[in-house]
């Protein structure tokens, strides 16, 4: 009885490790074969007004929170309704997603920028944290109380970290600023 | 203890392979980046010679002594060689990446949580407890081996760490390695101790670690794709765009909702 326990758990793990290994292997293999134009197809477009007037509305444009009394202004509910819902959430979280193989790009062709190509990655791994939490919350229903600990500083980290992405993109002359500034 | 002609053939092609690729990891200069790794492949050299020896001079219970403690000995660089490839993976900038770490620790327990019940559930058919014992302690590391590598394989491309081109070469090969090992470990343990079928399982384990060391030969000898160059003021923009984001992060990090 022992044997065909050890046999079913053996076939069972065995299956289990190749699928496993043959889905994260073959998406290594589509990463490292990946342009940086295809890339940035991957963003989704989002209102960067609205990402803007989130971010704002906690710290200013110097990136210090803002000392006035004016300051977040934005209850839970108004913040959801500018995010898009659950939805805006989501592309926020798939951006990041592609921030995170931008990262990986850079770190991949371009070991010269190999720091800065590591503090992009740990920023996006933090916004996809925050993301992620409140996701979780949402699916158990406690949004609420969770969303004015994650979301206002998830927006804030994106929105401060593409808008270096972008000055560095335009800086540097690139074709795709356009298309970049647009979906981020 | 009768050699085959395949044992010997497998033994003759393992001898001339391991310098082989000796000299590709020291002419290629990759022994100075894998310290560990060429140091395992330098073992398995000494490992065969010697075996060889012991094999032909000495009587057959030297050699099966022999060969369990060079098959310690090899698990144990095996490990190791794991770990030198984590290094290259989880180390980016040459410290450990921030959120890296933990999940690592966390698939390296996972990974033994998991390989222990089946080390415990497989039923050596052996003489003695020890010898028992030495045979699940092989299929526990066969086990745990190709689990971090697969927890490897999954962390990196969750959080986004490239593998370089030959770090990825060297796990590769060992990952299918230790997988080859779990399969006829698994059906050693079920089987039984059937002389034919020890056999050709033996038989089947060395052919595998050939192939991968033909893999790595190949594998190694070639460069790297060449990094993509970025001009001098593209450089000096992006250390300037490291700085800011890192100082937004900290503010962003410190600031509290009133």
């Amino acid at each position: 009885m022992r044997d065909l326990y050890f046999a079913g758990l053996a076939v069972l793990f065995l299956a289990t490790l190749t699928g496993v290994a043959l889905h994260y292997f073959l998406r290594a293999r589509r990463s490292a074969g990946t342009t940086l134009e295809g890339l940035l197809k991957q963003l989704i477009w989002i209102d960067r007004d609205k990402i803007e007037a989130i971010a704002m509305d906690a710290v200013a444009e110097s990136g210090e929170p803002r000392p006035d009394d004016n300051a977040f202004s934005l209850d839970s509910s108004a913040i959801w309704s500018l995010l898009g819902g659950l939805e805006g959430l989501e592309a926020l979280e798939k951006n990041c997603r592609v921030l995170v193989d931008l990262a990986a790009y850079l770190q991949r062709w371009h070991p010269e920028a190999l720091v800065v190509a590591e503090q992009l990655r740990l920023n996006a791994r933090e916004i996809e944290w925050h993301v992620g939490r409140l996701k979780g919350a949402a699916q158990t229903g406690n949004l609420q109380s969770s969303f004015g600990d994650y979301a206002q500083r998830a927006v804030v980290t994106y929105y401060f970290m593409t808008r270096r992405l972008l000055e560095l993109y335009d800086r540097s002359g690139f074709a795709g600023i356009a298309e970049l500034q647009s979906a981020l | 203890m009768q050699l085959t002609g395949l044992d010997r053939f497998l033994w003759a092609t393992g001898f001339c392979c391991n310098p082989l690729l000796l000299l590709v990891l020291f002419r290629r200069d990759r022994a100075r980046s894998f310290p560990i790794f060429t140091t395992f492949i330098a073992f398995i050299f000494v490992k065969t010679v010697v075996l060889y020896f012991i094999y032909r001079f000495l009587p057959g219970d030297d050699y099966i002594s022999a060969s369990r403690f060079f098959l310690i000995a090899d698990e144990i660089l095996q490990f190791l060689v794991l770990f030198e490839i984590a290094l290259h993976v989880f180390r980016p900038t040459g410290v450990w990446a921030r959120d890296v770490w933990k999940t690592f620790a966390g698939t390296a327990c996972v990974s033994v949580v998991v390989a222990l019940p089946m080390a415990w559930l497989a039923v050596p058919s052996t003489a003695t407890p020890a010898r028992a014992i030495y045979v699940r302690g092989v299929f526990l590391c066969a086990v745990l081996m190709s689990e971090l590598f697969v927890g490897m394989l999954a962390l990196s491309a969750t959080e986004g760490l490239p593998w370089k081109t030959h770090v990825a070469r060297i796990a590769q090969g060992l990952g299918a390695y230790s997988i080859v090992c779990v399969v006829t470990d698994s059906i050693s343990n079920y089987l039984g101790n059937e002389p034919h079928v020890f056999a050709v399982l033996a038989s089947l384990r060395t052919t595998a670690s050939l192939v991968c060391e033909g893999y790595w030969i190949a594998m190694l000898w070639q460069e790297a794709p060449a990094p993509r160059e970025l001009p001098e003021s593209m450089l000096t923009q992006i250390y300037a765009l490291q700085r800011q984001v890192a100082d937004d992060l900290t503010r962003i990090r410190d600031w509290r909702r009133s």
